[in-house]
This record gives structure tokens, C-alpha cells and sequence, in this order.
């Protein structure tokens, strides 16, 4: 028996349909296979495909919105992925290419408003009870140090290096300046009276 | 068959889950603790009956055990570094997870008055008036709670920079909503101080 599930938001709705697998001994009910799935946004066509693109569409999207969570805006999705979101000024830009060769990708800007609504129909399907498959959506995990350095102002970053690497270079030049002047082992021995003419006299 | 997904029990069933492991967190850091407090702040600004909502989110979700009464909930907040009346120490790990799932029920309330504000389809002078009412608003509640003479409070209240973070502050509420917000905000605010 065909599932339909919808997940409504005011911009996004989200409608997939697909069967429990049997295979695995899901119940009815459950949506195992994912047979098609539809994406309506508001002001853009319809987009449909299959499980794969939808699969991209998740991986990239709710990466993208973590990140920015953390104000950090850059692109996700690759040239292997179907689906690529990227910041463009105050907008952000859906890029969907499609698998037949004679098509050409699609473009869509949508605010951040119609991206928290896309965010939460994919969050809603990936965490609803009713869906047993396994997405190959990362984790939210913190960043790490590098991913965030653009926070730091550009003086504030070069000042400790710049620090660093003139003290290095006052020590060395002040410690050749000294050894310069220290007495060299042959005038020492020269100054160093010797025990045994000191004796005779 | 068709079904239509119920809404509150998917978000009901995201928060029992992470109700399950508040246990076993990393503790929030200074800059998280400062955030999580501006985004308490940003949904009194938005909602006017905010605090009674806080509190009434606080039973609604059992998190009296954490915040049995309001001073306790003030309490927790006051870790933030930026407050006039601070408090010294960390937020226990459970404590802090508490506050965010808090923190995103109540950006799940205002999820459509946030929706208004970031859209870009509203009527400009409308939305034009909404973010003003909501700066002035925010901007007041950080005069009122927030020591100025802190470099940081200085920055929230300046012309040039404050509508650039209010903005974030908002978007981060719009993202931090719904069944997926709660983990997303958790992760953001465990990222390390660069």
C-alpha cells in the first residue's frame, strides 16, 4: 500500500510518497522506499525526482543551514552532487541539476525565511517516527577552529605572529651581538697566569 | 493511504529524545553562554508576553527540575558574562541543554513572527516597521540587563554593527526551530572561541 506523507511549512510543503520494506519486516504504516518525493516552493516550480536527490538535497541543505547557524556562509554540494546551495548577497541560491543530459540546471534564490521553512520540512521528514531509512545526513557537530577564524579581524589574527616572529629575530640578533664580545678560548689561556711559574717565583 | 504529519508529535517526540541524554554534554563556554542569553533576550523582544511564555514553556516541557521558579531561570541566565549582576561559574552540562530546549520551544512559538520579519515577500514598509519595533525593543532590554561599560554590550548597542546581529540573532531563531533546531543550536554553541 502507497504512503503519502506531507510536511507543511507557510513557503515549503514537502510531499513524499514510498512503501514500508518488507524485506526488513517494516510494518504498515512506515515508509521504508522512498517511490517519488515533490518539493513545492513558493514563487518557484515544482521539483521532483528520485530517493538520490532528494538524499543531496538534505545533505547539502541542512549542512549549509548549520553553518550558518555558526555565521559562516560558504558552499555546499560538489559537482557529483545533484543539488548545491551557496550564499548569494542576502539570498541564498538553490542549484539543481537535473539527470537528463538536455536539461538545463535550475536556479533558485530564496530568503532566509523560505530557507528556515525549507530546513524545517527536511528536519520534520528526517526525524519523523514513520520514516525508516537511513539518511546520509552528517551530524551537527561543532566547527572546528579553522572553519571560524574568519570571526577574528584581520589585525587582531596577524598581530600575535608578527609579535612572535620580531621578538625571534631581536633575541637572535642580540645574542650575536654578545657572543661577539666574549673573549675567545686563546685569550684566556693567554691571561691565565700558570701555576708553575707562579711557584718559582 | 495519506497521512498528514502531525506536527507537535514529531516536535514532542525530538524533545523526549533529547530529554533522554541531557546527561553526558559539554559544558557551554563564555562567548555560548553570552549568545544563548541574546537569544533569550531576541524572543522577550519579539514576543511582548515573553517571560510568562518562558515560564509557562519551562512546565509545559518538565524542565522544572532545572527552573522550579523564575528567579532560578534568571539564575541560570546570569551566567552570561555581559549581565549587570553576573554570576561567576559554569552552567552545569543538563542546566545549559535545558536552556536550549527552552530556548528553541520558544523560537518554535514565535516561528511565525520570525517568519514575517526575515521574509523578503512582505510588504517592505511593514517589515521596515516590524524590525524597528523589534530593535528598539531588544536594544532596551539590553540597556536594562546588560552591563554598558563591557566592550561586547557596546557593540550590541552601536548604530553600525547592531542591526547586522540582530539580524543573526533572528535568523539563528528561525533555524533553531523546529524538531532539528534543537541539536543544530547545541552544536553552534559548542564551537570553539577562534
Amino acid at each position: 500500500m502507497n504512503i503519502s506523507l506531507r510536511y507543511d511549512q507557510s513557503s515549503a510543503s514537502l510531499q513524499i510518497e514510498g512503501l514500508p520494506d518488507t524485506s526488513l519486516g517494516q510494518p504498515d504504516g512506515v515508509v521504508g522506499i522512498v517511490s517519488s518525493w515533490k518539493l513545492q516552493l513558493m514563487g518557484s516550480i515544482d521539483l521532483e525526482g528520485k530517493r538520490e536527490h532528494l538524499e543531496d538535497l538534505m545533505a547539502n541543505v541542512l549542512p549549509y543551514a548549520r553553518y550558518l547557524m555558526s555565521d559562516v556562509s560558504r558552499t555546499f554540494g560538489d559537482s557529483r552532487s545533484s543539488v548545491s546551495i551557496s550564499p548569494e548577497g542576502s539570498k541564498h541560491r538553490l542549484l539543481l541539476k537535473s539527470s537528463r543530459p538536455d536539461v538545463q540546471p535550475l536556479t533558485i534564490d530564496i530568503d532566509d525565511a523560505e530557507l528556515a521553512d525549507l530546513v524545517r520540512c527536511l528536519d520534520d521528514l528526517r526525524l519523523d517516527n514513520r520514516v525508516k531509512i537511513s539518511w546520509k545526513t552528517p551530524l551537527d557537530q561543532p566547527l572546528t577552529r579553522n572553519e571560524l577564524v574568519h570571526r577574528i579581524p584581520f589585525m587582531q589574527r596577524i598581530f600575535p605572529p608578527l609579535i612572535g616572529g620580531a621578538s625571534i629575530f631581536l633575541v637572535a640578533f642580540s645574542a650575536l651581538f654578545v657572543t661577539s664580545q666574549l673573549p675567545t678560548e686563546e685569550n684566556r689561556i693567554d691571561q691565565t697566569p700558570n701555576p708553575i711559574e707562579l711557584n718559582k717565583k | 493511504m495519506s497521512e498528514v504529519t502531525n506536527k507537535t508529535d514529531i516536535e514532542n517526540a525530538g524533545l523526549d529524545l533529547d530529554l533522554a541524554d541531557l546527561s553526558n554534554r559539554s559544558i557551554l563556554g563564555r562567548r555560548a553562554l553570552e549568545r544563548l542569553d541574546l537569544l533569550f533576550l531576541a524572543v522577550e523582544s519579539l514576543d511582548f508576553n515573553g517571560s510568562e511564555a518562558i515560564l509557562f514553556n519551562c512546565e509545559k516541557l518538565g524542565l522544572q527540575k532545572f527552573f522550579p521558579n523564575r528567579v532560578e531561570l534568571w539564575k541560570s541566565r546570569c551566567h552570561n558574562p555581559l549581565r549587570r549582576t553576573t554570576r561567576r561559574g559554569k552552567l552545569e552540562s543538563a542546566e545549559s541543554d535545558a536552556l536550549i530546549m527552552l530556548l528553541c520551544s520558544m523560537a518554535d512559538r514565535i516561528y511565525p513572527l520570525i517568519h514575517q520579519l526575515l521574509s523578503s515577500r512582505e510588504p517592505e514598509d511593514l517589515n521596515f516597521e516590524r524590525w524597528n519595533l523589534m530593535e528598539s525593543r531588544l536594544e532596551e532590554l539590553i540597556r536594562q540587563r546588560m552591563n554598558p561599560r563591557r566592550g561586547a554590550v557596546q557593540r550590541l548597542l552601536s548604530p553600525e554593527s547592531s542591526k547586522l546581529i540582530y539580524r543573526d540573532l533572528v535568523r539563528s531563531l528561525a533555524l533553531a526551530a523546529g524538531p532539528g533546531g534543537i541539536n543544530r543550536l547545541r552544536a553552534s554553541l559548542l564551537d570553539p572561541t577562534p
